[in-house]
């Protein structure tokens, strides 16, 4: 069944077809706010509301975009709104490696925590526009013109953000350039860029 | 541009990006093809795509998928609770509130001849939400009220999903503002009636009708609490306290003269045996809100917070907070 048929049958009222959408969407709801917000708890309340505002309008779901832009953007404006609204508190390291060891199965890289601290440190240097933009393409994958449709910006537009974000990004990060764990699981845009 | 002088992080970004024009593109790259420092600026922005693609996609814990399902189920009617509340005696269903869909419960029935004015409504009877008493009722017929106000009865599920479905889940909630309406008649004569809802742990049914000399208005208006109305717009964070600063930095009105709020904290006074702190008509998340503050453990610095929406459900689990 598609997440779209899910939705229909949410508004005809089964009760359980919005938390099926739920249940498959939720990781990657999880992972984009816990990316674009640096802090467990906020990305849970933001993940919340996401999830609590989409079951309520769900009837304005015109279908123009799939059921999960849909929910991305929700989940996103979400983020964007508690990052504007105030300064999300500073982030608290021991929390963050937690809620990210929970679930991740531990593996041998000793300095994998090391980079993932770093990384969400920096991520937080960056305007919340631009933070955005490079979680959605740089971090979870997404083609430029689908996180436009999420952010509900022009592709060029969320192009020159990932580019600003980078040229932000680079000089903190530069160090970690050459570490084999990373290459083995580096993107093909990043690799094309590099080789290329 | 050769030599000392070397293009920015940015332009080089926005190369990579294709985001330059044909002509700023070309000499970029004609620059790039001799200057090493430009060069590695360049791989350096590569390396963040990398990094970046390299970071775990961490699944969502357990309790934050739990808690959405709470909030998730929070929206859904609350049909168990609706038919207790409705101004007949109703078979309760024992089952959690979230655990079945009530329509998957509730039986085919015809509709009783119920009225849904005052004169029937002296017996108002309201179950505390936890399932403490059950009462042990006769099994009575269930139904919903239609847009005009009569009884129909409710459907059982089909294997068909239709509009009518909705509708009548709709026209479900017009349950409680029948109770409710009938009970503002009795509380109309006596004044505020705070103790018209109570809540006790027997599972008799408390009989408040008008001019009743057994009640003692001493007794039942015994619950006095400060109330505030700040309009904040409180986050989850917020809630966790500490709170002295939300509720006790100015004094409070006194009890509160709107008859809803103030069964709804009854209700959860009676449920928690205390009297709150404070209470806040406010926001949650944006959303109208009532915020009980109360004492769990003045000792320990904390304090039990009870968040409702208007029609005193609960739009979050209790939690526990910090006052200081």
């Amino acid at each position: 069944m598609t997440d779209a048929d899910l939705l229909n049958r949410h508004l005809g009222g089964d009760p359980h077809a919005f938390s099926e959408i739920v249940r498959r969407h939720r990781d990657r709801m999880w992972a984009v706010a816990l990316r674009t917000l640096g802090d467990p708890d906020e990305a849970a309340d933001a993940v919340q509301d996401a999830f609590v505002s989409a079951y309520r309008k769900a009837g304005s779901f015109r279908g123009e975009a799939a059921v999960t832009t849909w929910l991305h953007r929700i989940v996103v404006n979400a983020c964007l709104d508690r990052m504007r609204r105030k300064s999300v508190r500073p982030i608290a390291d021991d929390e963050l490696i937690e809620a990210v060891e929970r679930e991740v199965p531990a593996t041998d890289h000793a300095g994998e925590r090391e980079v993932s601290l770093e990384v969400t440190a920096a991520l937080k240097l960056l305007p919340p526009d631009q933070r955005a933009a490079l979680v959605l393409v740089d971090m979870m994958g997404y083609a430029v013109d689908d996180a436009a449709t999420v952010l509900g910006v022009p592709s060029g537009t969320v192009k020159s953000r990932c580019a600003r974000g980078r040229a932000k990004l680079a000089p903190i990060l530069s160090h970690l350039r050459n570490r084999s764990d990373l290459t083995r699981v580096s993107s093909g845009k990043g690799a094309e860029l590099r080789d290329g | 541009m050769t030599g000392d002088t070397h293009y920015d992080l940015e332009v080089l970004a926005e190369l990579a990006e294709g985001l330059l024009d044909d002509t700023t593109a070309r000499r970029v790259r004609e620059h790039l093809a001799v200057c090493d420092p430009c060069g590695e600026s360049l791989a350096d922005l590569a390396a963040v795509r990398e990094v970046l693609a390299a970071m775990p996609v961490p699944a969502m814990p357990l309790g934050v998928a739990r808690r959405i399902d709470r909030a998730l189920a929070a929206e859904t009617p609350d049909w168990d609770r609706i038919m207790r509340d409705a101004p007949w005696d109703s078979a309760p269903q024992e089952i959690g509130p979230w655990e079945t869909a009530p329509w998957e419960t509730v039986e085919p029935l015809v509709a009783p001849p119920v009225d849904t004015t005052a004169e029937t409504a002296v017996e108002t009877h309201v179950e505390p939400e936890r399932e403490a008493a059950p009462v042990a009722a006769t099994a009575a017929p269930l139904g919903v009220v239609a847009d005009d106000g009569t009884i129909v009865p409710a459907r059982r599920r089909s294997g068909t999903r239709t509009a009518g479905r909705k509708a009548s889940r709709r026209r479900a909630w017009a349950l409680p503002a029948a109770v409710a309406a009938a009970a503002a008649v009795v509380i109309g004569s006596g004044g505020l009636a705070t103790g018209l809802l109570s809540f006790g742990d027997s599972p008799s049914r408390q009989v408040v009708s008008q001019g009743d000399p057994g009640q003692s208005p001493a007794k039942v208006e015994a619950l006095t609490y400060s109330t505030y109305a700040s309009g904040h717009n409180y986050t989850s964070r917020e809630l966790r306290g500490p709170l002295l600063g939300y509720f006790g930095v100015a004094p409070g009105l006194g009890t509160n003269d709107d008859e809803d709020l103030d069964t709804c904290v009854k209700r959860f006074s009676t449920e928690l045996d205390r009297t709150p702190i404070g209470v806040d008509k406010a926001l949650y998340n944006g959303n109208e809100a009532t915020v009980m503050a109360f004492w769990e453990d003045k000792s320990s610095n904390a304090v039990r917070v009870v968040v409702v929406d208007s029609r005193c459900h609960k739009l979050r689990p209790e939690v526990l907070a910090s006052w200081k």
